[in-house]
């Protein structure tokens, strides 16, 4: 899959991800940060002391039982971002069949009768891929250039190597949340082409 | 590396020439950090997913009575028997 895009032109990326922040309802997601910012400190804690520490996540979940959806609209706003970048100014058509792909993805992904949390999981799966694409291209363009400079080799070869360990651990993650929580024993998911088992 | 090519008219268009070069690279790194910026502005909604996606990932595994062990897999932990 690699529609003709505009990878090689460097142009702006339409809305700067800050306004698009904004534009999603700013008061809400400063909300939903909060909640999270306090729930990593309270991970943090758990670490020591998980007995003090889980009544307070507990609360602060059932507090905010939209947490996972408010994220999973981040996260849409992410990948149109990224399409927009990935492809032509004004093709409209290129850029439908990116967001009916990644809707499929999503659905595949997801299966049936999801939780918001693996909701939010293959969001993040599908956003990572996404990101993989990005990048990709973006080190193909400049390849096939044969002027990009060792710097920004370097900077690309770092950020797909990145993006490829946090996609993989995004797919580890799903799998394990549903073995955990559903009991399976064994968990297999395919996802673009790659057949991820965990045990774990 | 530096090279030694005399004063002179030569000596002055190798110092003119040098200063191009200069010039040049400092414009090329100005561009690509303009560059890097953007994107990394670009993938800014996505990285912020990730991070707040780990942190419910978590957060709903010990709600519901999980514990990492060593870093390692979660595990359930025992309930004390009565």
């Amino acid at each position: 899959m690699s529609p003709k895009n505009n990878l090689d032109t460097r142009q702006p990326a339409g809305d700067s991800p800050a306004a698009v922040v904004s534009a999603i309802s700013r008061g809400g997601l400063e909300e939903s940060e909060k909640a999270v910012e306090k729930l990593r400190d309270l991970l943090r804690l758990a670490k020591k002391d998980q007995e003090d520490a889980m009544p307070k996540i507990r609360q602060i979940l059932s507090e905010h039982p939209d947490l996972a959806q408010r994220f999973l609209y981040l996260g849409r706003m992410g990948e149109d971002i990224l399409i927009e970048r990935m492809t032509r100014e004004g093709d409209l058509a290129t850029r439908e069949l990116f967001r009916c792909q990644l809707k499929a993805m999503r659905e595949e992904i997801a299966g049936e009768n999801p939780s918001p949390l693996e909701r939010l999981l293959a969001e993040r799966i599908v956003a990572t891929w996404l990101q993989i694409q990005l990048f990709e291209g973006l080190y193909a363009s400049g390849m096939s250039k044969k002027s990009m400079t060792i710097a920004e080799g370097g900077y690309h070869q770092k950020r797909l190597d990145q993006t490829y360990r946090r996609h993989l651990s995004a797919i580890r993650t799903l799998a394990q949340i549903r073995k955990l929580l559903k009991g399976t024993a064994i968990t297999q998911i395919n996802i673009a082409d790659k057949q991820i088992n965990t045990t774990g | 590396m530096r090279e030694y090519v005399g004063g002179g008219t030569l000596g002055h268009l190798a110092a003119l020439r040098d200063a191009q070069e200069r010039q040049r690279r400092e414009e090329e790194a100005a561009l690509w950090k303009e560059e890097r910026e953007r994107l990394e502005a670009l993938v800014a909604p996505v990285e912020q997913l990730c991070e707040a996606t780990e942190i419910l990932y978590r957060a709903t595994l010990v709600a519901a009575g999980f514990r990492r062990h060593q870093r390692g897999e979660w595990r359930r932990k025992r309930e004390p028997k009565e």
